[in-house]
């Protein structure tokens, strides 16, 4: 039931009249940029519509409305609709019987069920990601309310949304690019984990489900539950978004999968929605690719190809023109998109950021090298974007004798800290960062923080009965124990005590108790704690935030060791690396924007003028 | 016998199936030599008759056996920077833009010396034969099989996905009168168990009547590639480690069920 002092708040909102996007306030925007905040407090509440919210149960049993999720209400046509009822009724009592009603009505009128599209790509690394993101934002800078979504994502690099759900990295990328505060589960509900070359943890809708091999989970998990958790999460967001911009995986012409794939066509025709095919021309090959998936899926799914698009041209984009127009000619699909490559740096999921990374764009004249361990299993690396950012050389290192030269060494997180730790002892890693020890900063960041201490022990049930353990490093005097406790999945924010604030998110199951001074103090509701180790004479440093660098206090302090062995005098001040994210957006969509064929592409959507 | 290996995309894995045909081919005592009609290379090598070949054709020159030559890669591209490509013609670069018909006629004539030397040649084709735009153009993938009609297979790169698609795709582009040479084709980089392929390879061999010969395992490949930067050996490297590699890589197609055999008796044909 609704509070008094909502009430009161309400009658406030009523009071004042339609208010519009409030900019001037501090937590402006709570949902999507644009956003209508008239009612901060909705009038409604509980409307027990779940179209628009839902009932969240508490682990004491108890049922409460939860409106995290409803959009609806930040509509503007929405609120001045419901403001001018008001006042055309005359009601001034948030109490009054007659405003409930207003409700129905105002949905009757703008509530609409969404539109899908989905982007396909002949390949990985087609640039499917970068396109959902772009579409995102040109039908966000067009006032639309859009999500994006991937039914099922692979991938090494996961985040914390608000809502404490993991989801892959570039659902978080492209909710930015749709203007969207609150990524959160439904928009990849299914995440799959690598473990191994052919065993994945399972995520589903945030939370950890279970562990497949390729075989069990095309013939157990995606029969039994994929298709539904496909459909409700599509369900979901097409009652809150104008748009829902899906993203597919890897190609949908496996016809080997075809049917089992509920990432690509299934997910389409689950969505009812049209498909653009993007091409990779990069690589050459692309007319074959192109022709070749859309010879291969079945008419009946052919038909939701509405739209090719030849991506990542290099070298002026009319020496396709002719080839797009025979391409055209042979599939009866238009090519609605020749983009040029985009020299924007933005985090990427796909393997080719460690090649172009660890490749050739190597250690320029005077760059400062950071050379990051490039585990069998490693997790999160965007982690360092920041750095790269800055100027760095990130090295991407698998053999000891990379890590000759390097400035500093960033051993970042694992999905298996004990194998990868074996790995790096069976490779002479570890003996190389023994010897290294001291002369340059190391930082060791989730699975490589743990690996940093003393030991490592699971105590969690193990084949043969006893708790596994593992000596670390022995860089720290600290012990990492997981148990049956629960994971740790949070964003949380703080501070580098002297530098500057920070923030971040924890994905964790082990838990590390240290000796050593803390690296952080983190700010929670109940109070701070201190968070990671460090040992600045030997310029150690272990934390369990990923993203710990995207605030420009981490960075500056470990800059400052870098350069000069010591930490920074006072407070360090820099870009935060949210912004550089946000112009990559901006200029990314700006490629596309010009690229694409405009009006065909809104005449798909049924978003045009 | 002679063989041209095609890739549906630059880095499809052609040159080194090339280089490990031609070991094959030493290995069971035939006297093959490599040969690539147009290479677009930063990476060349100086033959001892005055040539200059790709980086690709050494190799497979030393896996063969054979004396590198200017004829194993007659007409080099090498760029210049700034947008400019020059062209070398058997070692010595071209004045200006050399015609395609005379460019032609050096590759053909080169090709012809080495066929007439030697009892197989192993070809590479470039990048992928169906470019739309360049497909009249082409000299190294239609037009040699326009100029010297030779049995061709397919190297499709599964790792990127797609590779039902990519096969299928080129198969469909290539113009009538090349397409019946396309005699079959190869999946490369495929990591895990096989059998998963089962249905996909039985309808693109359906769908095309080109036969699957032989699904490549991943393995990283210790050799040196035509415009990689990273871990450069040069010419220099003995020939022993490269050799010892391609054993390797064909032991290892070997345990995958890969039949070099099936690929000499479509040389043959
Ligand atoms: S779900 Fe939306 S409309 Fe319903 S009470 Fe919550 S905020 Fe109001």
């Amino acid at each position: 039931m609704r509070g008094g002092n909502i009430e009161g708040k309400v009658r406030e909102e009523i009071d004042r009249g339609w208010l519009g996007p409030d900019r001037g306030c501090a937590y402006y925007p709570c949902h999507f940029e644009g956003q209508d905040c008239t009612f901060c407090y909705c009038p409604f509440y509980p409307c027990n519509d779940p179209e628009l919210g839902e009932v969240l149960r508490s682990r004491r049993g108890g049922e409460i409305w939860n409106c995290t999720y409803c959009l609806f209400i930040h509509r503007t046509e929405v609120c001045r609709y419901v403001m001018s009822e008001i006042e055309r009724m005359g009601i001034a009592d948030p109490d009054d019987p007659r405003l409930a009603a207003i409700l129905p009505r105002a949905k009757e009128r703008f509530f609409r069920k969404g539109k899908a599209l989905m982007v396909l790509g002949a390949t990985s690394d087609a640039g499917k990601s970068v396109t959902v993101a772009a579409i995102c934002r040109i039908l966000h800078d067009r006032g639309f309310l859009v999500a994006p979504f991937k039914s099922q994502n692979m991938s090494l690099d996961s985040r914390v949304a608000p809502d404490g759900a993991e989801i892959a990295m570039i659902q978080v990328l492209q909710a930015q690019a749709a203007g969207l505060r609150n990524p959160d589960r439904h928009m990849n509900p299914i995440l799959l984990k690598p473990r191994g070359d052919t065993v994945s943890q399972v995520i589903v809708e945030g939370e950890p489900f279970g562990e497949y091999d390729v075989r069990r989970y095309y013939e157990e998990f995606v029969p039994v539950h994929g298709e539904g958790i496909v459909r409700r999460n599509l369900e979901f967001l097409k009652e809150r978004y104008d748009f829902v911009i899906m993203e597919g995986a890897g190609s949908p012409a496996e016809i080997n999968i075809y049917d089992s794939d509920i990432a690509n066509m299934k997910a389409a025709r689950i969505a009812d929605a049209d498909c653009l095919l993007v091409v990779n021309t990069e690589w050459g090959g692309s007319f074959a690719y192109a022709v070749g998936t859309v010879g291969l899926i079945p008419a009946e799914d052919r038909r939701r190809i509405k739209g090719i698009v030849l991506n990542n041209v290099r070298g002026g984009t009319d020496g396709l023109r002719e080839g797009a127009a025979e391409l055209e000619r042979l599939t009866g699909i238009p090519v609605i998109g020749i983009i040029p490559h985009a020299d924007v740096r933005l985090p990427s999921e796909d393997s080719g950021s460690f090649r172009d990374a660890g490749g050739c764009a190597e250690d320029g004249e005077g760059r400062t090298v950071v050379a990051v361990v490039r585990f069998p299993r490693i997790s999160h690396f965007s982690d360092c974007d920041p750095l790269a950012a800055d100027g760095a050389a990130i090295r991407y290192v698998d053999r000891p004798e990379d890590l000759d030269g390097c400035d500093a060494v960033v051993i970042p997180g694992s999905q298996d800290p004990f194998g990868d730790l074996e790995w790096m002892r069976s490779t002479g890693i570890a003996d190389r960062l023994a010897g290294l020890r001291g002369s340059v900063p190391v930082l060791g960041i989730c699975g490589g923080y743990q690996m940093m201490g003393r030991s490592l022990v699971d105590r969690r049930e193990q084949p043969d009965g006893g708790p596994k353990t593992a000596a670390g490093l022995g860089f720290f005097d600290c012990t990492t124990v997981w148990d049956d406790r629960e994971r740790v999945v949070r964003q949380v924010r703080g501070d580098l005590p002297g530098v500057g604030p920070v923030s971040g998110y924890e994905v964790h199951a082990g838990r590390t108790e240290t000796e050593e001074p803390p690296l952080f103090r983190l700010e929670f509701f109940s109070g701070s704690e201190p968070e990671g180790s460090k040992r600045e004479e030997e310029m150690l440093f272990g934390t369990y935030l990923h993203g710990c660098l995207d605030k420009p206090a981490f960075r500056g302090y470990l800059m400052s060791f870098i350069a000069d062995g010591r930490p920074p005098a006072g407070p360090v001040s820099g870009r935060d690396h949210a912004e550089r994210v946000e112009e990559g957006i901006a200029a990314l969509a700006a490629v596309f924007e010009a690229g694409f064929d405009l009006d065909r592409l809104l005449g798909i959507l049924g978003a045009g003028e | 016998m002679r063989i041209l290996f095609l890739g549906t995309a630059s880095g499809a894995g052609k040159t080194t199936l090339a280089a490990m045909y031609c070991r094959h081919l030493a290995r069971t005592g035939v006297d093959a030599v490599p040969f690539k009609a147009s290479n677009l290379s930063t990476r060349s090598h100086r033959t001892a008759d005055g040539g200059e070949i790709g980086i690709g054709q050494l190799i497979q020159a030393r896996a063969a056996g054979a004396e590198p030559a200017a004829d194993m890669n007659p007409v080099l591209l090498r760029p210049r920077g700034g947008g400019v490509v020059e062209t070398v013609v058997r070692g010595v670069p071209a004045d200006g833009p050399v015609g395609r018909e005379a460019l032609g006629d050096i590759v053909a004539a080169a090709y012809d010396r080495l066929a007439a030397a030697h009892e197989a040649v192993v070809c590479e084709g470039s990048g992928s034969p169906a470019e739309l735009n360049l497909i009249d153009r082409d000299l190294a993938n239609v037009g040699l099989l326009r100029m010297r009609p030779m049995p061709a297979v397919l190297v499709g790169d599964i790792e990127r996905g797609g590779v039902f698609a990519a096969v299928y795709g080129t198969w469909l582009l290539m113009p009538a009168d090349v397409r019946p040479l396309l005699k079959g084709f190869v999946i490369n980089r495929f990591r895990g168990d096989p059998s998963i392929l089962g249905d996909g390879i039985e309808r693109i061999e359906e769908l095309t009547g080109m036969p699957c010969l032989g699904v490549m395992p991943f393995t990283e490949v210790a050799l040196p590639e035509e415009d990689s930067c990273r871990d450069a050996p040069d010419g220099t490297a003995t020939d022993t480690a490269w050799t010892e590699e391609l054993d390797r890589l064909l032991d290892a197609a070997a345990a995958n069920g890969f039949d070099p055999g099936r690929i000499d008796a479509i040389a043959r044909g």
